[in-house]
């Protein structure tokens, strides 16, 4: 983990105050597999005892792929306003 | 309804600065709405562009582009377990395809379209669209634009059709994964996620040269790929999400030991991800409706051959087409009819590549393709290339016997041959 916190220091992230991730937490709850946690190359998504899942907004990279990997509609995910900008991309 | 425009773009990237340029070469007029502070700061791609669209586009303004080197040499490496089977080509005469680094890029694209006069509005987010008179209301943090006619060129996740109710994702109800994976409607199969470095590591060649890697995503379906450019390497992975789902390390754990393998030495610079589309043809998401056209990721124009994977040049030329299309439509008077733009796609090399490429696509959803072939490809080369006190063994009993050792029929091993010729 230590390692993907580095890795997602070399960008530039303009990271808002409120988070433009919302998970729908009875889902979560429920959900065995979590597949937004395997998909997910920021790891934005952690596994909670309590609410199921955890969302670490600040570390997203904006790809989108937690929206499609959820078959469950527990995630509701709208670009940030401001948040990544790549130098080489 | 009076409107802003005649045209309003959503995206900054290849697919909307194309469609921008076009429009303001046909005399429409048009604003271009890119969620980035500048055009490419969102965006990422795998690091190779194939040149002839661009050069369509923008005949000889081409030579200005900020492209990385030229791709004379290419290497495909398969790897299974401590063995690997590679092939290089190499032609100094070409000039087909360029690494390319697309935060660079796309700033410079986009100041082409400004240069004609196409405003582009940065750090503009549009969060909603509503039909309105018969046309569109595009909602955005800067305020509302009134339009006939919108291009999308928001790439893979399609916001825009989204927000008109085009699209929209199959909700399962509470199961396991493994129940709902094969179902057609499961949304994971439609796309794969692209991860990728930019490695401090500069060629001492003054051509670029592209590795397309099999074997190296631990398991997970997918692919690998490395570009030289002028000053870095690009490198990543291209994974499937719905085998992504369901394997037990995490995208980012799969990066770091793919570096490992290839050996590449650098300090680490950038690390991005973006998404990919990799709908069937026959399921492809849909590419116009009233007051809409649909370019580039967007309408999932992803080809891939088995040789070459390309979504740049389908977004150019998607793009340029969307802006011919949308003077046609202008002069028609009738912006509900956007069949003009499907006709434009039905004669390009868009439409039919990628009915051409969709067999092989079905081959690459198999798991034979990244597990059993190349254990059979691999078996077969470590018995011609090993010698031993015991008699050389004939290659086709070998062949027969590394087949059989798979367990696929003759059957199935022929037709996904076919698949590939």
């Amino acid at each position: 983990m230590m390692e993907l916190i580095k890795r997602l220091g070399l960008n530039k992230n303009e990271v808002g105050n409120t988070s433009h991730i919302s998970v729908n937490t009875d889902i979560c709850k429920t959900c065995v597999d979590k597949p937004c946690i395997n998909v997910c190359p920021a790891g934005t998504y952690e596994e909670d005892k309590e609410n199921g899942i955890t969302v670490h907004y600040e570390r997203c990279l904006e790809c989108g792929a937690a929206l499609f990997a959820c078959p469950f509609g527990a995630l509701e995910f709208k670009y940030p306003e401001k948040g990544v900008s790549y130098i080489y991309g | 309804m009076d409107y802003d425009v005649d045209v309003a773009i959503v995206g900054g990237g290849l697919a909307g600065i194309s469609a921008a340029i076009t429009a303001a070469n046909k005399g429409l007029s048009a604003i271009v709405l890119e969620r980035g502070e500048r055009s490419g700061s969102k965006n990422v791609s795998g690091g190779r562009m194939y040149i002839h669209s661009l050069k369509k586009l923008l005949g000889p303004r081409f030579k200005d582009a900020p492209l990385e080197l030229p791709i004379k040499k290419e290497t495909f490496e398969i790897y299974t377990g401590e063995k690997k089977i590679s092939f290089s080509f190499e032609n100094k005469d070409t000039e087909n395809s360029y690494s390319i680094l697309r935060s660079k890029f796309d700033t410079w694209f986009a100041s082409e379209a400004e240069n004609l006069g196409i405003p582009v509005s940065y750090s503009t987010l549009v969060s909603g669209i509503d039909r309105e008179d018969g046309g569109l209301v595009l909602r955005s943090d800067r305020g509302d634009i009134r339009t006939p006619l919108v291009i999308e060129s928001d790439g893979a996740a399609a916001f825009t059709s989204r927000y008109l109710g085009l699209v929209k994702e199959k909700k399962f109800p509470m199961q396991p994964v493994a129940k709902i994976e094969n179902n057609p409607d499961f949304m994971p199969r439609q796309f794969m996620v692209g991860v990728k470095e930019i490695i401090d590591n500069k060629t001492e060649n003054d051509y670029g040269e592209a590795r397309t890697i099999l074997g190296l995503s631990n398991g997970v379906k997918g692919g690998g790929f490395s570009y030289t450019n002028r000053e870095t390497t690009s490198i990543g992975l291209t994974l499937k999400l719905d085998s992504l789902e369901k394997h037990k390390e995490k995208a980012f754990e799969i990066i770091e030991d793919f570096r490992e393998k290839l050996g590449i030495d650098g300090k680490l610079l950038e690390y991005s991800a973006h998404l990919i589309p990799f709908y069937r043809y026959d399921s492809l998401p849909p590419r116009y409706a009233e007051n809409l056209l649909v370019t580039g990721d967007a309408a999932g124009f992803l080809i891939n051959d088995g040789f070459t994977i390309r979504g740049m040049d389908n977004a150019i030329e998607s793009g340029r087409l969307a802006g011919e299309a949308a003077k046609k439509i202008f002069d028609s008077g009738d912006f509900r009819d956007t069949f003009a733009y499907e006709q434009l796609l039905e004669d390009s090399f868009i439409l039919k590549d990628m009915k051409a490429a969709s067999r092989i696509s079905t081959l690459f959803g198999n798991e034979r393709t990244f597990d059993a072939y190349p254990q059979m490809m691999a078996g077969i080369m470590e018995r011609m290339f090993s010698v031993s006190d015991n008699p050389r063994e004939n290659i086709k009993d070998v062949m027969r016997d590394e087949v059989k050792k798979t367990g696929i029929g003759y059957y199935t091993l022929i037709e996904d041959m076919l698949k590939v010729i």
